[in-house]
């Protein structure tokens, strides 16, 4: 007991420190994000309120308007002082003035954002889920017919390009065989109300899920296959057979679990990847998420307002890799205790 | 309880195990040994329907014909009626889990007992197995690789099964843990049947009653262990017990010539085996049980090569060599000790022909040796003094060569080209200047080869040196010794090295005999005779070489 202590207590100490290196590359990861975004509009050349709003926006301003946003940044004032109100206006969930939508961006975004949450969320879960149990079933069949056939539709699934999957889908589905919504979230001036509402949003976010699903499955799939025959080659698969467990317990709990931890690093690193795909099949479907925001904001060069979407972006890219590298703690032992 | 019977194993086109046959009782502990790629594992595995291979023959267990079960009745077995224990390797162990959690599973995997009384027997398997409780809750990264193996242990143990194979239970184990573990199988093997596969002979011999050598996927030898090591009957089995560093052995670490060549007809052994015949190229030999041995061998394994029955020579009514009976096998070092005027000069001349012995015969291969010829070409003799064995008008090549000229064997360019030969295994030089040098202008120690290539040239079955070194510097000796070992090694020779220096016996000879007075008054295994002198003149013999020994050694601190 007493010999034990000491060790316990220094692999304490060790964890805390690791742990705390771990959280400050997030802090500082957030921090250099919220600082490009102050810095660059204006290291831009010219006054910075040209660079923030872009030309076309002052043209259709008035001198009143125009004052009210010098004051309401700070942009008369010294750096520091603008840094200040930038961050305060942050923390107050104010991402500036959105001259198209003639409204904050926060209100704006929050208008999109949750149908992207919807649509993204879904698709993760699913194209995980499905991907990983897939990947399971098919590599511990290696070199069965169905591990073939699965192999094969996945790499062809994931050669193609995402919005590729959302035409086809809408061509087939929305247009000739009109099963589907060819746009939108929800029908316009319907009025639908409690179950009616949920089915008509079902409805309208089949087709976008499917295609993202689908376009997302296939590397998850791939990689879990993958992980699989690694560790079907383990000697603890050998352990565990001759310890007489059945069929099932062998595939997950032993070489299905072990083959998570690759497949959940690299979800992780896969979500960037999964948010522009549903930018890009937002635009197919027009489905009013973030991504058609962003498109419009684009083309209207709504600058607070991209940078607004970026931000947010960038901020969901950040949360998820928290939550990943939280889970990835969760399963692994190894990492757990060498933190 | 266990009886296999033909037991072949296949991947694909290769086949791995070759008719196997094992009768085990319970109480019974039988360790399979041999090289890697022997088919060890394979083996162990294939009894536990894991092989992944395709599986002939009959392996019946508890009256249950293994090999007809469906899966799902044999995955009730394994580790319930039966269970094995890997190698602590790195990921023998889920890294996921607990030690307790990996327990539990073994235990839940047979028994549907409750949550409380599942954990309640791993955690009592875990203390039985000498795992400290601090050290239920880890994860097998975070354990020593003893105590790993601890846990692979629990696990095999869980359900109490009557057939428990072990499969290298406690390699890359540091020597203290080893001993632990080791400690902790002996009672885990006994009441039960026991397989304990490995390479590790001391390991063997700890855990087992009989052991079986594996070679290519066939029994070589089998029989009680300590009889297999005290006594090698099959020429595979002495290799494997000479390249094995054990503390019962004396002799220097030798290998065994070649490797495993798969895939070959005949007896797997024999582009190895020193003393193969025609027919062992041609015909897999069939085990045969000859006094309790089981060995797969044409020649009923290692032959007798030399035998002296019951010789005896009298000087004038002096026995200068009584009643003396010896066997010296094909390919092994025979030591004969004595002071000067034991009589072990008089045999050897007696072996040689040039004393005829007043009684007693000696046989050569077999047959009664003639003295003619064909017995000069199967043995040869080498002395102390080189000169008596090379005449003073000769060159080297000249003196090598002689005995085939004498025998008139082989052209002019045959007799160069094997003096070569012979000379390069002597690891001499082979350059025309060395070639006409005479023997004044030679070292001891290349005088010394010289013989020994002279020796060699006639491919002798047997060489008889006496006392080959005792003339030369220490370093020269050692290599002259070792040169003699790996002739052995390569070529099979044996050797009767006669000798006074029991501590120099001690290193060369797989066997010593010991003369006194013209008799032999003790013969064994040498470190058997080393360790426990029977006979009064070999304890003081023994006892005198560690005083000189350490003599010396204090003389060389004090300086
Ligand atoms: S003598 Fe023949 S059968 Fe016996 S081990 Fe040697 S090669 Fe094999």
């Amino acid at each position: 007991m007493a010999i034990h202590m000491p060790i316990l207590i220094r692999r304490c100490d060790a964890v805390i420190k690791m742990d705390l290196i771990w959280l400050s590359n997030y802090a500082i990861s957030f921090l250099l994000i919220l600082i490009l975004n102050f810095v660059l509009p204006r290291m831009m050349p010219g006054d910075p309120l040209h660079a923030i709003y872009g030309e076309e926006a002052l043209i259709s301003m008035t001198p009143e308007m125009e004052a009210e946003i010098i004051k309401r940044f700070a942009l008369d004032q010294p750096w520091h002082a603008q840094l200040i109100t930038y961050i305060t206006a942050l923390l107050s969930g104010d991402l500036g003035y959105s001259y198209y939508y003639r409204t904050g961006v926060t209100d704006v975004i929050l208008g999109f954002l949750p149908w992207t949450l919807l649509l993204t969320g879904l698709a993760f879960v699913i194209s995980s889920s499905a991907g990983v149990i897939l990947g399971i079933e098919s590599g511990y069949r290696r070199g069965s017919k169905l591990d073939g056939c699965m192999l094969s539709g996945m790499m062809f699934l994931g050669g193609m390009p995402d919005f590729f999957i959302g035409i086809v889908l809408l061509l087939l589905f929305g247009v000739t065989l009109g099963w589907a919504p060819l746009g939108g979230a929800v029908s316009p001036y319907a009025g639908h109300e409690g179950i009616d509402l949920v089915l008509d949003i079902a409805h309208h976010l089949v087709l976008p899920l499917i295609s993202l699903v689908l376009v997302q499955i296939a590397p998850t799939y791939l990689l879990t296959r993958n992980a699989m025959l690694n560790t079907l080659r383990a000697r603890f698969i050998m352990t565990a057979k001759a310890t007489g467990l059945g069929e099932g317990a062998i595939r997950y709990r032993h070489a299905g679990r072990n083959s998570l931890l690759p497949v959940v690093t690299a979800m992780g690193m896969r979500v960037p990847n999964m948010i522009t795909g549903t930018l890009f099949l937002e635009i197919v479907f027009s489905y009013p998420g973030v991504g058609t925001l962003l498109n419009t904001a684009l083309s209207a060069r709504d600058y607070p307002l991209i940078q607004g979407v970026l931000l947010i972006v960038t901020v969901t890219v950040l949360t998820t890799n928290f939550l990943v590298d939280m889970t990835y703690v969760r399963l692994d032992p190894r990492v757990r205790y060498a933190r | 309880m266990l009886e296999i019977s033909g037991l072949r194993a296949r991947y694909g086109e290769h086949e791995v195990l070759r008719g196997i046959d094992l009768m085990l009782e319970k109480g019974d502990s039988l360790a399979v040994v041999g090289e890697s790629g022997a088919g060890k594992t394979t083996l162990g595995l294939s009894i536990m329907r894991l092989a992944g291979a395709r599986l002939e023959g009959n392996m019946v267990f508890d009256g249950m014909n293994l090999l007809e079960l469906s899966d799902e009745e044999m995955r009730r077995l394994r580790g319930d009626r039966m269970a094995m224990v890997f190698q602590n390797v790195e990921d023998a162990l889920d890294p996921v889990y607990t030690a307790e959690e990996q327990v539990c599973e073994a235990i839940a995997a047979h028994n549907k007992w409750s949550r409380e009384r599942i954990r309640e027997r791993a955690r009592a398997l875990l203390t039985a197995v000498g795992l400290d409780e601090m050290r239920y809750q880890l994860y097998p990264h975070q354990m020593s690789g003893g105590e790993r193996q601890r846990v692979l242990i629990a696990m095999a143990l869980a359900n109490d099964p009557d057939l428990l194979i072990l499969d290298e239970p406690t390699a890359s184990l540091d020597a203290l843990t080893k001993a632990d573990i080791v400690e902790l199988l002996r009672s885990a093997t006994s009441d039960r049947i026991s397989i304990i596969i490995t390479h590790d002979i001391s390991l063997a011999s700890a855990l087992s009653k009989r052991m079986a050598v594996l070679y290519s996927g066939m029994i070589m030898e089998m029989g009680r262990t300590a009889d297999l090591i005290r006594e090698p009957k099959h020429p595979y089995t002495r290799g494997l017990l000479r390249s094995f560093p054990s503390m019962n052995t004396t002799k220097d670490l030798q290998g065994i010539p070649g490797r495993t060549i798969p895939r070959i007809g005949g007896c797997p052994f024999h582009p190895r085996c020193t003393q193969r015949i025609e027919i062992c190229a041609r015909e897999v030999p069939r085990p045969e049980e000859l006094n309790g041995r089981l060995i797969a061998c044409h020649r009923g394994g290692i032959v007798p090569l030399l035998e002296i029955r019951d010789v005896c020579k009298f000087f004038s009514s002096f026995p200068a060599v009584s009643h003396v009976s010896l066997t010296l096998y094909e390919g092994e070092t025979l030591a004969l000790v004595g002071e000067s005027g034991s009589g072990k000069t008089t045999l050897a001349k007696i072996i040689m022909g040039l004393i005829e012995p007043d009684s007693g015969e000696i046989l050569l291969e077999g047959e009664r040796a003639r003295w003619d010829a064909g017995f000069y070409r199967r043995v040869q003799m080498i002395f102390q003094n080189p000169k008596e064995s090379i005449s003073h008008r000769l060159n080297v090549l000249q003196a090598v060569r002689e005995p085939l000229d004498v025998q008139r064997i082989g052209s002019e360019e045959e007799r160069v080209a094997r003096a070569m030969k012979a000379l390069e295994s002597a690891e001499l030089s082979t350059d025309p200047e060395f070639l006409r040098k005479y023997p004044h202008q030679l070292s001891g120690g290349e005088a010394q080869r010289v013989a020994i290539a002279r020796a060699l040239v006639m491919h002798p079955k047997l060489l008889i040196a006496d006392e080959p070194t005792s003339a030369l510097d220490p370093s020269v000796q050692a290599k002259i010794l070792r040169l003699l070992m790996d002739l052995q090694e390569r070529m099979g020779l044996s050797i009767l090295f006669i000798t006074h220096d029991i501590a120099l016996a001690r290193k060369v000879s797989d066997r010593i005999a010991v003369m006194l007075r013209g008799s032999i008054v003790e013969e064994g295994p040498s470190g058997e005779v080393l360790r426990e002198p029977a006979h009064q003149y070999t304890a003081s013999l023994v006892e005198c070489a560690s005083i000189c020994t350490r003599m010396a050694w204090e003389t060389h601190v004090l300086d």
